[in-house]
């Protein structure tokens, strides 16, 4: 369901995205597996919108450019650009306001 | 339209009490269903390390609750996780649970709901309050922090976020005695990076253009505050229990734990606690696996006599 992103091809890929969603996380964070359950379940109900994660310990040139350091943390991605970004848990229903809201 | 759905047993909540359930259930062939408001393994997954499970001298958390979900998964049980569960009418025969996406009829249910952190009682608005070290730690590598607690959580957490690089951890605990265990206790302070205050409570937080710069703790039985500068606090200060949907239902104590029998029965037919949100004295994983196992088996005791 998510497309694996790294410093190599972040800019690169974001840059191609008409609309998408970006987590990045951590391994074994609990917060962050809840977040992308969440994403799955608003993956379902948004088909068109399509899911990329990147590990934020493997890839501190991204998140150094995202000045962020915390997890989970997700991006909307608008017309090739990071439209809005957002750190933190959120349920399904603050998810999708945040998504609607960019 | 919302989706319905029919169970002989619902099982609320997919932690170590829940996934246990859920497997005795499978195995004895009852119609089996998991909701679980988050993700399965409850509190188990924010623990760094296990090191109390027989069979498994020293494991990751979540690696035991994965291993613990392939077994749920292998008998083919669904688990509808991020499930906002919104009302729960159980007094009925029938008894009905309402989602924010379907309706479920059942027969019985289990309730393992578990426990939630306690949010620190501290008025203020603060984004460097936090109670996930694995989550929000790393940002503080190099920096100071306050840990507010004096159990295994508290002192767990700071052995991890020692591990991660914080430079300095002030460890607050309001009892006049740590209650982790004293190899956990011994580990910890044998780092030489931690101060440790006995009978001390966070009265309030300092905050420079809305970024924190210090905690103001005071000495219980003096009276005296002081003012410690840290970059972030970290609350590992217990937990409430989780039970807002039934408590007007389920026969509770008053800190409002399901007041269990000994077959895990509660005050409404088919109706079973299990797990932390049971009153006991003692909460751990294995605790709560064996609340799973005797619900499992009281419910299918009750389905087949009904």
């Amino acid at each position: 369901m998510f497309t694996e992103l790294s410093d190599t091809n972040f800019a690169e890929t974001i840059s191609t995205i008409e609309t998408g969603i970006v987590i990045c996380f951590k391994k074994l964070c609990p917060h962050c597996k809840n977040m992308e359950k969440v994403l799955e379940k608003f993956a379902k109900k948004n088909a068109g919108v399509p899911l990329f994660n990147l590990d934020s310990e493997e890839n501190p040139k991204t998140m150094e450019g995202l000045k962020t350091d915390r997890i989970p943390t997700i991006l909307v991605i608008k017309n090739g650009t990071v439209a809005a970004q957002k750190s933190g848990l959120m349920n399904p229903k603050e998810m999708i306001a945040f998504y609607e809201g960019v | 339209m919302t989706d319905q759905y029919k169970y002989e047993l619902v099982i609320i909540g997919g932690g170590p009490a829940g996934m246990t359930a859920a497997i005795y259930a499978a195995q004895a062939g009852i119609k089996t269903v998991i909701l679980e408001k988050s993700v399965t393994g409850g509190l188990v997954n924010s623990t760094h390390t296990v090191s109390n499970f027989p069979s498994f001298p020293s494991i990751h958390g979540m690696h035991l609750m994965e291993k613990m979900r392939e077994h749920v998964d292998g008998l083919n049980v669904p688990v509808e996780e991020v499930c906002e569960l919104e009302k729960l009418e159980l007094t009925s025969e029938m008894k009905t649970i309402e989602t924010d996406e379907a309706v479920y009829e059942t027969d019985a249910v289990i309730l393992a709901t578990g426990r939630k952190p306690i949010p620190l009682d501290i008025p203020v608005e603060c984004e460097q309050v936090h109670y996930c070290a694995i989550c929000d730690g790393p940002p503080y590598k190099n920096k100071k922090i306050l840990v507010v607690g004096g159990g295994n959580s508290a002192f767990d957490e700071s052995r991890y976020l020692l591990g991660i690089g914080i430079k300095h951890i002030h460890l607050v605990e309001m009892m006049d005695r740590f209650a982790a265990a004293q190899s956990t206790r011994e580990e910890l302070f044998s780092s030489g990076c931690v101060t440790a205050q006995l009978s001390a409570r966070v009265t309030d937080l300092v905050l420079e253009d809305s970024n924190l710069v210090g905690a103001e703790v005071e000495d219980m039985k003096t009276g005296k505050k002081e003012m410690i500068e840290v970059d972030g606090v970290f609350v590992f200060i217990g937990q409430h229990p989780n039970n807002e949907l039934f408590r007007s239902q389920v026969n509770l104590n008053q800190q409002g734990y399901i007041l269990a029998n000994t077959d895990m029965s509660t005050n409404i037919p088919g109706v079973f606690g299990a797990g932390d949100i049971n009153e006991k004295v003692y909460r751990q994983i294995t605790t709560a696996m064996n609340d799973g196992t005797i619900a499992a088996l009281a419910a299918e005791r009750f389905l087949r006599n009904r």
